[in-house]
């Protein structure tokens, strides 16, 4: 059965005449149609997250009220917004605040997971007790819910945002990395490393961060469609980015609503793109997942 | 003589047509109005409470003492007062209540339910709130010497006062009520008005059925009304439109005006009005270089209104360019003498010029960054900061715009913890000593959030609000509207509102005025056939 | 297995005193308040002094611990307190919300089940074929579209092209059950179609896992259904992962449904959570974090009890 290849470690086995990268890429994409499919999208979005200023045909920021809800022609391929900004322009810089966004948060929020999962974990007893029940507290707090509390606090703007997403997701990543290093623990390898006296840090991080890399990787991936998604719901509660930056969320907020018959491409193309944005990392990641654990499962 | 005959025709067929449209125009009773209310009102209590949210479902059940007519706006009318007089000196107002007035538990009206609530508005109890107690600063005392009769005894001669006591928020409450517990009325409904309480679901709908003793006979039309509350403007439209909610008082911007006439064509009737509303930059003179005349005076400069009046009255509910005094109201400076005022000229590049020359000479730097603070709310809020931002770049200014939650945003006005930031200002009238009592010292108006102190403009308002003779007035005011905006640019106002209501042409009898806070009791209002 | 159960119990007792901890102080330190809110109505023109006695009135002039016990008090006597926004008593202001949110979440997961135990077990049996390819791609998107974005299409959509639009009120079921679906049905879909797309690729692993057991493998020559109908007894223990993320969904659906409340005006739980934090209704909010994380916690104790039936060894740990 397919699914029982696959792994990492198995395709650098096979080495052809093809340099290694390259290789693994186009196994990855003849195995898993639909992890390469999202990783096309997902390589898209970063390049216009990266060539905004030289593919965007004009500058998101600047009103124009000469040219307000223009439909897509030729000069504004997907029309105009209520300031008379050019929406395609806005969506190319919009997937930069996603990107940075969703990446910034899913890293973030995966890595401090990670290491208290890890950390709770490797020290085990009164530790594990006193973290588990300080995660449990968060976790039983509702994504956004979280989120909105956050921003309450700190206010809106790109870097609050940040931190709103960034902190849901600890615990959520503590909670599977834990698991995983709870079986690290035991293992002679990491007993052995105490027994030569080496630091907690040290076994930490050199030891047994490294071995629950795979399903750091995959919350990572997950975790990017969760950020965007979460960025847009802020955004569009009008507690996420503000105007005039181009984010998604923010143009689907009041305007594209309300001016949805007379406009409609102001409510569609930027739901369009945060769909597609989220629906390549999460095809992406899934394909990842199966690729690096076919038996991890998780939420 | 044959021109005559002609004449004598038309006139004899334009009276036909007259008679057969007033014969159409004929009220007819029965029937719900369910409308739609964007916001769920906290307390029930009237007089504490300053959201349109508690007006539009519940001043049907209520009286106030004098109202303003609607059809002929500012003209005012009595309510449960019959008639009234005023003393010589302008310090006793005397108020006759109209007889068999009755509660919705039967219980007459009399001049004590009056003067019970005008105590609890002036002179609240300890412990109760009062919204607009501050604006009857000038009430003495009140009697009532006998059950059909108040006087007011005021402190000097007021301008304002006689067109305050027909204020919707003022709602006549019942004394023994009152006096047993103040602060029922945050809770509870007890009313004279055209329409008896039925129901309240909290954050859903509330439910009001015709009060058949209304003292005013024929009135209501409608059997009852129905207010549902939709908080998202989307699904607000979305209801008017599939016709669950015939109308939305407070008003939708152009687009939805459009898209609903298109959709429904004649079934949707459009009135529209300017609004006693405005949208106003804040500055902080306390900040610097905020605190340099040249610095204030080159921001107003910057904005071109007439070019943002045009833009903005597409896509939001902003549109009349005008000072401290809405334009088209008796009190509204002349577009000529308008223009004369910093950042109200008609030639945006000589005052940009102008600006830029300002900045320069206060040692404002090309490409200073500060920033806006702005309310959550899309429209007009940050419509109105991303046209102010823009326009500020466009004489080398980089300002950040932020919006806040309602919280901190109201927080960090009155403490002072910003450097520019969007402002607003809503009032039910047309009335000086409301529009402005922003624009007096800082320590004196807590709605100044600007914090400078003046006290020129302090003794004008004083001046303006005590003045009998209303082209004296006039002048105070010109004085103050010329040093506020021009001389000192202390913070000034950017567009006006504009209040459209497109609603079903079924509803009848629901003439627009210029405050979405009045005309709401509903008493007036009828239903056509489908 | 009872001393299991009891002390999963009382590990449920920390926690909520947490959650309590937690959401106590965050309002706290956010900027704002409620008397602020109350007064920000345009035209209002009051006094520093009306708004501090305001606020001496609803209690927040005290110590913040006076205000903690205060709180923890009332709770030990079942009492949460009245809104500090409409000074209504919480509890009737939750339950009118938590009928429609209940029933919605209800709704929710059945539409969620409905679609994800087929499409999951069609995608195993048909692993990296079409067919499984459609069904992920499928469930994929249901993840990745905003749930306010369908909402707001759906709506678009009934309004533009049928010139319908569902009810904008609640109305409860046995009152008049017509209204009430549909007005419900909608949302439901949207927010169970979300929700589905985990289930369905949970589903999907758990049926795969125990089409790999080795008694399975070797039994090549029958077919991929009856190899299903030999091991059910196994894949209900496989489903469990299942049972456990429709079961946690299920409690974050009663307070979680912020936007697509908001887009479908349903005055449910989650547009009370938002009016509450905005409005700084401190004792609003505490009540409505209390509640969603009680939900929460709850079946979580439940799961981790069945966990433990089922495999003696987590008992032991």
């Amino acid at each position: 059965m397919a699914e029982a290849v696959g792994t990492a470690a198995d395709v650098k086995g096979a080495k052809g005449s093809l340099p290694g990268w390259l290789e693994i890429s186009l196994r990855f994409a003849q195995q898993r149609p639909l992890g390469a499919a999202g990783a096309v999208i997902v390589l898209g979005m970063a390049l216009a997250a990266l060539l905004a200023d030289i593919i965007a045909p004009g500058d998101p920021q600047v009103s124009n009220y000469a040219l307000m809800l223009r439909p897509p022609s030729a000069e504004h391929w997907l029309g105009t917004d209520s300031f008379g900004r050019d929406i395609l322009s806005r969506i190319i810089y919009g997937s930069r605040t996603a990107l940075l966004i969703g990446f910034t948060s899913a890293f973030f929020g995966a890595t401090l997971g990670a290491v208290i999962g890890v950390a709770s974990a490797y020290f085990g007893g009164r530790v594990d007790l006193m973290v588990q029940r300080f995660m449990d507290i968060l976790l039983s707090f509702p994504l956004i819910i979280l989120a909105l509390a956050v921003v309450a606090i700190l206010g809106t703007g790109t870097m609050n945002v940040i931190l709103a997403i960034t902190i849901p997701m600890i615990p959520r990543c503590a909670l599977v990395t834990r698991a995983s290093a709870l079986a690290i623990r035991e293992t002679p390898y990491v007993t052995a490393a105490r027994a030569m006296g080496f630091s907690h840090t040290r076994i930490i991080f050199r030891h047994m961060l490294p071995n629950v890399m795979a399903p750091y990787l995959i919350l990572v991936t997950a975790f990017l469609g969760q950020a965007i998604l979460l960025e847009a719901s802020l955004s569009f509660l009008g507690l996420g980015v503000a105007e005039p930056t181009a984010a998604w969320g923010l143009m689907l907020r009041g305007a594209a609503v309300e001016f949805a018959e007379r406009a409609p491409w102001m409510a569609i193309f930027p739901g369009v793109a945060i769909s597609a944005a989220v629906f390549g990392f999460n095809l992406f990641g899934d394909s990842l997942r199966d690729a690096l654990d076919p038996k991890l499962r998780m939420g | 003589m044959k021109l005559r005959r002609v004449s004598v025709c038309m006139i004899a067929l334009a009276s036909i047509v007259i008679t057969v449209a007033m014969a159409a125009e004929q009220p007819k009773a029965g029937g719900t109005l369910i409308f739609a209310v964007g916001e769920t009102p906290p307390s029930f209590d009237g007089h504490r409470e300053t959201t349109f949210a508690m007006l539009h479902p519940l001043a049907p059940h209520y009286s106030t003492l004098l109202r303003f007519d609607a059809d002929k706006y500012p003209k005012i009318e009595g309510d449960v007062a019959e008639s009234w007089t005023v003393s010589r000196d302008g310090l006793t107002y005397t108020f006759k209540i109209r007889k068999g007035v009755k509660f919705h538990d039967g219980s007459l009206l009399t001049a004590r339910d009056v003067k019970a609530t005008y105590d609890k508005i002036i002179f609240p109890p300890e412990g109760v709130a009062s919204a607009r107690k501050a604006y009857f600063a000038m009430v003495e005392k009140m009697e009532a010497p006998d059950e059909s009769t108040v006087v007011f005894r005021l402190k000097w001669p007021s301008a304002s006062f006689i067109r305050q006591v027909a204020s919707p928020w003022n709602f006549i409450y019942k004394a023994d009520i009152l006096a047993k517990d103040p602060r029922w009325y945050e809770k509870n409904v007890m009313g004279t008005g055209p329409f008896t309480f039925v129901e309240y679901v909290p954050g859903s709908h509330w439910v009001g059925k015709k009060n058949p003793d209304y003292f005013v006979k024929g009135r209501p039309y409608l059997d009852g009304y129905r207010a549902i509350f939709i908080r998202d403007t989307a699904p607000r439209v979305a209801a008017v439109r599939a016709g669950q909610a015939l109308i939305e008082f407070r008003g939708f911007n152009p687009a939805v005006r459009d898209d609903l006439v298109r959709a429904l064509g004649d079934k949707i009737r459009v009135q529209e009005s300017p609004w006693i509303c405005n949208m106003t930059v804040a500055i902080n003179n306390e900040k610097k270089p905020f605190d340099d005349v040249r610095v204030r005076k080159a921001l107003t400069l910057a904005i071109d209104r007439w070019e943002g009046s045009k833009a903005l009255s597409q896509i939001s509910i902003m549109k009349p360019v005008g000072g401290l005094m809405r334009p088209g109201s008796e009190f509204a400076t002349p577009e000529a003498e308008l223009t004369k005022l910093a950042g109200f000229g008609k030639d945006p590049e000589a005052a940009r010029k102008e600006a830029r020359r300002l900045l320069k000479e206060a040692g404002v730097p090309e490409g200073f960054a500060f920033t806006l603070k702005n309310r959550n709310v899309k429209e007009p809020y940050e419509a109105v900061g991303v046209y102010v931002i823009d326009q500020w770049r466009k004489v080398g200014l980089n300002v950040t715009h932020l919006p806040q939650e309602g919280g901190p945003y109201f927080a960090d006005l009155r403490a002072g913890n910003y450097e520019t930031s969007i402002d607003f200002n809503c009032d039910f009238m047309d009335e000086p000593d409301y529009q402005l009592i922003k624009f007096i010292s800082s320590d004196k108006s807590p709605i100044n959030y600007a914090r400078y102190k003046d006290a020129v403009l302090d003794e004008l308002y004083e001046k303006q609000s005590r003045a009998t003779d209303p082209k004296e007035r006039l002048k105070h005011i010109r004085q103050t509207e010329k040093r506020v905006l021009d001389e000192q640019a202390y913070t000034f106002h950017v567009l006006w509102w504009y209040r459209i209501i497109p609603h079903w042409a079924r509803v009848k009898g629901w003439p627009i005025t210029p405050s979405h806070y009045l005309n709401q009791d509903l008493r007036d209002v009828w239903l056509a056939a489908e | 297995m009872q001393r299991y159960i009891l002390k999963r119990f009382l590990l449920m007792i920390p926690t909520l005193f947490g959650v309590a901890v937690l959401v106590f102080l965050l309002l706290r330190v956010a900027p704002g308040d409620v008397v602020e809110l109350k007064y920000a109505g345009v035209g209002a023109f009051v006094s520093k002094e009306a708004m501090d006695q305001e606020r001496a009135q609803l209690g927040l002039d005290k110590p913040l611990w006076r205000q903690f016990m205060d709180w923890m008090w009332g709770i030990a006597r079942f009492d949460f307190g009245t809104s500090m926004w409409t000074g209504r008593p919480i509890t009737y202001e939750i339950a009118i919300r938590l009928q429609l949110s209940l029933q919605l979440a209800i709704m929710a997961t059945v539409v969620a089940v409905l679609l994800s135990i087929p499409l999951g077990t069609i995608a195993a049996l048909r692993q990296d074929t079409w067919v499984d390819y459609v069904v992920r791609v499928f469930s994929i998107a249901g993840l990745a579209m905003p749930s306010f974005w369908l909402g707001i299409l759906m709506i678009l959509g009934m309004l533009i092209f049928f010139r319908w639009l569902p009810p904008m009120f609640f109305t409860p079921f046995w009152i008049d059950p017509w209204a009430n679906l549909s007005q419900l049905i909608w949302p439901a879909l949207a927010v169970g179609y979300r929700y589905s797309a985990v289930a369905t690729r949970m589903t999907r692993s758990a049926v795969l896992e125990v089409l790999r057991e080795d008694y399975i493998r070797t039994a090549r020559a029958k077919g991929l259904w009856e190899k299903l109908i030999l091991t059910r007894h196994a894949l209900k223990n496989a489903m469990l992962p299942v049972v456990t993320v429709i079961g946690l969904e299920f409690a974050f659906l009663i307070g979680g449904l912020v936007v697509t409340e908001q887009v479908f005006n349903l005055n449910g739980i989650g547009m009370l959570f938002v009016e509450a934090i905005t409005r700084r209704d401190y004792t609003m909010t505490q009540a409505l974090v209390l509640l969603v994380s009680f939900s929460f916690i709850v079946v979580n104790f439940v799961m981790d009890i069945v966990y433990a039936w089922l495999d003696p060894r987590i008992r032991y740990q």
